[in-house]
């Protein structure tokens, strides 16, 4: 589940770039961009996002690529 | 046969009508991994069936909340219980862990005041403000409710024994329902659900009842309850008053009883290393001393021969086993069959843990493979072995280094290690020097250098490897697991210059007023490491808004705990701006500000990818991983290690 950045959204205030654990986000013409080689989904960005952009989907039995 | 060694965890037990087959019991965990609409999902299944083929006497599924509004979910990803509708996934679950010869149990849990995960509310028995960001915004339970409630847990149960499970389980502890109306930190109401012990734990009575009247006496019904909560700051129960609980709930018809320790508020810490493993039991013995049915306990008992004792001397009739059996689901085998340093061990790292807060999957720092035991790429059960083996060279012998030898060697490669210095583990050396209680990281060191012995990996000790080495080796595939190099910062004399590698692996010891650059683990190690020792002055520069944004919280709070004690002063969201011999100019958020200082000790770290650009044109294969790839922490240096060895 790695999480999905909403572009429109991004405002690129960075918040989530500071607290990923293993510098897995960037911030690239002021929105957010996840590396995923480096992402371990932790999830630790998705509740600093201000804007509500960052959203990690829970896979339910009846959608399961959601 | 070990089970000799350990005669008491391998012998049966008794639980209401059942019989056991050994004192092992996987304690309930929740994982995140079923579907966020509370169906079981077959990443569960095969997770189950993994605990259940490990040989524990009783697994039990993690907790299932029972109410269909969502107000005892506590996790995104948790099992529901709360239709009919559930019943043919939870019986799958029943179904893998009999067939594989367990007894099981099933978890009815409300989440209570951790609840509502996707509400906007979560229910408690009074309103009592919530210091942790997670939780909802609490409302008072009416008394409807609690009827509503306890009918509730009384149908989860008729449900879980329509799914065929042997045991049911309910959960009184940490903040759950159950636990805050027990406890007087939370319970102030008036009516007959609050005031004495006796009063707060008519919930819990109710609900064990009407659990037991709907099941009957074939069926089995524990609790797991608090024995101690360490809330004496906030008004929380004495620990008379638990075991006082223990008594009740006892008396009200259980039929086992697993005492746990602290809640997620609690001002000590609990669960990780620096608590002795076994510190528990004495709680354990209290509550054995108050009751006739059978005692239980996890918490921190990573050994066997700690419940062993533990069980010869009465203090506990079964060893719960949560953390361990995530790192190793195959924990009693190994035991029972003498192959105790084949355990994958759990280093209390509470990875799991943190995870479920913020709603992903549990992964484990020491097992890649946890959540995929379903997928045979992953090896759970053995990989299938390659076509073409492959001569393998692996530069460095830390955890990266060592997880990927030991993985492509099961594969069937041939794999060589070159450690430069005389004994393996990397910078996990250093790590495990920085505090007490911090050498149960070499656990896994040791763990997977057996792995590589007991594979036929070649381990060349004390010998660096170079361009010639290769050329005499002349291997199919280099990987380079060499770890990072120090940050050094320019404008320094050299004499005012530290590293972390200086101070933690060396022992030499800075001037007393220094200036730590890097607020992340590594700067955080190294100051508690200092404190530790002696009175220091310290400064701590962070880029980053926080401190440790790579530390876990369940030990960060500590550390920082340690620096505010000992007065550091620390600028975060800081960048330095100039630097000279003595005096360091930082850009703050209150402006510029100058510092001096007597020595400088540099905490970052830099990649090595860019050193080896000569190499990278193997023809053959060269790749990088753990710190050398980028620097980060254990957990992502085995895993990058253990999925190169997946697919080289």
């Amino acid at each position: 589940m790695i999480p999905a950045i909403d572009r429109d959204r991004c405002t690129g205030c960075g918040n989530c770039h500071e607290v990923c654990p293993p510098g897995a986000i960037l911030i690239k013409d002021e929105i957010a961009q996840i590396e995923e080689e480096f992402c371990e989904e932790c999830g630790f960005c998705a509740p600093t996002c201000p804007a509500g952009a960052i959203t990690i989907n829970f896979p339910t039995l009846y959608n399961k690529n959601t | 046969m070990m089970q000799e060694r350990y005669p008491h965890i391998f012998s049966k037990g008794k639980i209401g009508s059942l019989i056991t087959k050994n004192r092992v019991k996987y304690a309930a965990t929740e994982t995140n991994f079923p579907y966020g609409d509370g169906y079981v999902s077959d990443r569960e299944v095969a997770y189950m069936e993994a605990q259940a083929r490990g040989g524990a006497g009783i697994v039990t599924t993690q907790g299932t909340y029972p109410d269909p509004k969502g107000e005892g979910k506590g996790f995104k990803g948790m099992m529901a219980i709360y239709d009919d509708r559930f019943i043919p996934g939870l019986a799958r679950i029943a179904n893998v862990i009999r067939k594989n010869g367990a007894l099981s149990c099933i978890q009815i849990l409300h989440c209570g005041r951790e609840g509502g995960v996707e509400l906007d509310y979560c229910l408690m028995p009074t309103v009592v403000p919530q210091r942790l960001s997670y939780f909802k915004k609490p409302r008072e339970i009416t008394k409807e409710e609690i009827k509503q409630a306890i009918r509730d847990h009384v149908q989860a149960a008729r449900r879980a024994v329509e799914a065929g499970f042997d045991m049911i389980e309910l959960s009184g502890i940490v903040g759950y329902l159950i636990s805050t109306f027990i406890s007087s930190y939370t319970n102030k109401r008036t009516d007959e659900y609050g005031g004495s012990i006796r009063e707060r734990c008519r919930l819990m009575v109710e609900v064990i009842q009407g659990v037991k009247a709907q099941v009957g006496d074939k069926t089995p019904v524990g609790i797991r309850l608090c024995g101690a909560e360490f809330l004496d700051d906030r008004g929380g129960n004495t620990f008379e008053e638990s075991i006082e609980s223990f008594k009740i709930a006892e008396k009200a018809g259980a039929d086992y009883l697993s005492v746990t320790i602290g809640w997620h508020e609690s001002s000590i810490p609990v669960i990780t290393r620096d608590v002795p493993m076994g510190h528990w039991l004495y709680v354990a013995g209290e509550v054995k001393k108050a009751v006739n049915v059978p005692v239980m306990m996890a918490f921190r008992q990573f050994l066997p021969h700690i419940p062993e004792k533990a069980i010869s001397d009465g203090i506990i009739d079964f060893w719960e086993a949560c953390r361990p059996m995530i790192a190793d689901p195959e924990l009693p085998n190994k035991i029972a069959s003498g192959r105790e340093e084949e355990i994958i061990p759990c280093i209390a790292c509470n990875l799991c843990f943190s995870r479920l807060y913020y709603h992903q999957p549990i992964t484990c720092s020491v097992r890649p493979s946890l959540g995929h035991e379903g997928e045979p790429d992953w090896g759970y059960y053995g990989f299938k072995k390659v076509g073409q083996p492959k001569k393998i060279v692996v530069v460095g012998g830390g955890p990266s280094g060592l997880q990927f030898a030991s993985i492509a060697a099961k594969r069937g490669h041939k794999v060589k290690i070159f450690e430069k210095n005389n004994v393996m583990g990397g910078e996990i050396l250093l790590a495990s020097k920085v505090d007490s209680g911090e050498e149960e990281l070499l656990r896994p060191i040791r763990y997977l250098e057996g792995e590589c012995v007991r594979l036929g990996v070649i381990i060349k000790k004390g010998i660096t490897a170079s361009p010639e080495i290769f050329m005499e080796e002349n291997p199919d595939v280099i990987v380079m697991a060499a770890g990072a190099k120090p940050r050094i910062l320019p404008g320094i004399s050299q004499e005012m210059i530290w590293t972390y590698r200086d101070i933690i692996g060396k022992g030499k010891m800075p001037p007393r007023k220094s200036v730590i650059i890097g607020g992340c683990g590594i700067g955080l190690a190294v100051a508690v490491y200092l404190l530790r020792h002696e009175r220091y002055e310290l400064t701590i520069i962070e880029e980053g808004s926080r401190l440790g944004k790579d530390v876990n919280p369940f030990y960060l709070w500590r550390f920082i705990q340690i620096l505010k004690k000992n007065k550091a002063t620390i600028f975060t969201g800081s960048t330095i701006v100039d630097l000279k011999d003595g005096v360091l100019m930082v850009k703050a958020p209150k402006g510029e500000q100058e510092i001096d200082f007597e020595g400088i000790i540099f905490t970052q770290r830099d990649e090595v990818i860019a050193d080896f650009n000569t190499l990278k044109g193997y023809p053959r294969g060269f790749y990088f991983i753990g710190d050398a790839k980028k620097p980060r922490r254990l957990n992502n240096a085995i895993h990058d290690g253990y999925r190169l060895g997946m697919v080289v």
